[in-house]
């Protein structure tokens, strides 16, 4: 196994990948912002408005950097064009994992940043910031997984199913953090109460988040070649 | 002579095909052609001559390197395009030269301008509105400018119309005349393979079935028609790979021709009417069909 990166190459596909898909993406930011305009209007109707399309607006911004630069690229055999530059199958793992966290976190990290200002300097009560760090680390887990599983299932199929599947699972996740009387019961309040139940769930989502995208690093750089 | 490539004993096996048992050596500055029809394995080979794919057993060396562990300095120095290879629709050709010409230190500005007037692309415009012969022209472009010590190409002239596929040519053979750049490419088109190879390759359902000089290939095949009623016993003769008979007539195909065959083909009977060189494909047919050794 050589471990020796191509770090020029990777920086250079990295930097392809922005180049791609920034205009797509600085789109899903700006319909965030409008979700976040809702939210902020802090009435029932725009906060319901506001936080169903905020989740809309994650989960298609999630979904968008994974099909695009993975499974589009392997569907348009631009990947094979990829793959004939100098690089190892560590290299073009790198950068592919890098390049999404890079397309997708940039968006995931304004729109988190918007929603807690959002929260913070506007009549909605601060306790729902635990809401909200919960519901995105559920995102950036149902993203990792699927990232994870576009790496190396090349199965349309599968990957839909995994896209989709993790990313539909944010409903059940928020009716059952609902019924955690130490997460719901604070919500309401201007006072940001973290719960042990709550501190538990977000350790656990970026805990498996980061061994789903260091598993699949690991698993890739075993690879002598890409076929 | 250095090699640019050279393979011996390398298996690849897939669950509905396998590669099997091939050896094959290209010295520098040559050309060599790899024919077959559709799922003979040359794009397999091809795969493991850069790097893509490890082969279940064998060894690969190629510009010194041995693969796949030493992929990265071996793309370093090689240019590689495929019939199946894209590249991204959405963006221009300058926007994929900047990106190559920033991987390859050795890429050839004044080269790349030469060939996008050569082939007549306009640099500026996406790639999705290119016709399949000018993305074809673009991939090739771009491998060409990185001035690569070996190419690899596999089926370069595949779905391109006439003209399109002249001026590819063109190019190639342009390219051909830096004697120390070497290229191999795979095509089912006999006809741009005679034209381009100094030695030639047939894979056949993952064996080659046949590898020589093209002198020697177009040397030792040939036609014979004789007059007369085939003797028993003609089919075992080692040279002859194919007798039919048609009424008083018989076709032979020779693959192994000596200048006394005529007088011992008399010596059994048979009056040699005419003797015909073998063109490419009819010579990679026969051999095909013979599965064997040419």
């Amino acid at each position: 196994m050589n471990f020796g990166l191509n770090v020029p190459v990777i920086r250079l596909l990295i930097v392809k990948d922005w180049q791609l898909f920034q205009k797509q993406l600085a789109a899903y930011v700006l319909a965030g912002f409008a979700a976040l305009t809702l939210l902020g209007l802090a009435k029932p109707w725009a906060f319901y408005l506001g936080s169903l399309a905020l989740i809309v607006v994650l989960v298609a911004a999630a979904c968008f950097a994974i099909a695009t630069s993975l499974l589009v690229e392997r569907k348009e055999q631009t990947l094979a064009f990829v793959m004939s530059l100098p690089v190892s199958p560590l290299d073009f793992t790198a950068a592919k994992l890098l390049g999404n966290l890079l397309t997708f976190g940039v968006p995931f990290a304004v729109l988190l940043l918007g929603t807690l200002v959002v929260i913070l300097t506007t009549p909605l009560p601060d306790g729902l910031v635990i809401l909200a760090l919960l519901l995105f680390g559920h995102v950036l887990l149902a993203y990792s997984v699927s990232l994870a599983v576009a790496m190396q299932v090349e199965s349309e199929g599968w990957n839909t199913f995994a896209m989709i599947g993790s990313m539909v699972l944010i409903n059940p996740f928020l009716m059952a953090i609902g019924q955690i009387e130490a997460i719901q019961g604070p919500l309401r309040g201007d006072a940001i109460a973290w719960s042990l139940p709550a501190a538990l769930i977000l350790a656990g989502q970026l805990l498996v988040s980061a061994a789903a995208l260091a598993g699949t690093a690991w698993w890739q750089g075993r690879k002598a070649a890409f076929y | 002579m250095t090699a640019a490539f050279a393979v011996k004993g390398l298996r690849k096996h897939y669950p509905d095909f396998a590669l099997q048992d091939v050896d094959l050596t290209l010295p520098q500055g040559q050309v060599m052609g790899l024919v077959g029809v559709n799922g003979a394995g040359k794009t397999t080979l091809l795969r493991l001559l850069t790097g893509l794919a490890a082969p279940d057993a064998g060894s690969i060396e190629v510009l010194g390197c041995r693969l796949p562990d030493e992929q990265v300095a071996a793309k370093r120095q090689l240019g590689f395009a495929s019939e199946d290879m894209r590249l991204y629709r959405g963006q221009s050709l300058d926007w994929h030269i900047d990106l190559v010409r920033r991987i390859y230190p050795e890429w050839d500005d004044a080269y790349a301008r030469e060939l996008i007037a050569r082939f007549d692309l306009k640099p500026a415009q996406a790639l999705g509105g290119y016709s399949h012969g000018q993305r074809v022209k673009a991939l090739l472009l771009l491998c060409l400018s990185r001035r690569p010590r070996l190419l690899l190409l596999d089926e370069p002239t595949t779905g391109l119309d006439p003209v399109a596929r002249a001026e590819v040519l063109e190019t190639l053979c342009d390219v051909l005349r830096d004697e120390g750049r070497s290229v191999l490419f795979s095509s089912h088109n006999t006809h741009d393979v005679e034209r381009l190879a100094d030695s030639i390759g047939f894979l056949h359902q993952g064996r080659l079935v046949a590898h020589a000089d093209k002198e020697r290939f177009l040397d030792n095949w040939r036609r014979v028609l004789c007059l007369g009623a085939a003797p028993g016993g003609l089919d075992g003769w080692p040279e002859l790979v194919h007798v039919r008979a048609a009424g008083s007539q018989v076709e032979l195909k020779v693959r192994a021709w000596r200048d006394d065959l005529p007088q011992r083909l008399s010596a059994a009977g048979l009056t040699v009417q005419r003797v015909d060189p073998m063109p490419l494909e009819d010579i990679f047919v026969t051999a095909v069909r013979a599965g064997g050794a040419a």
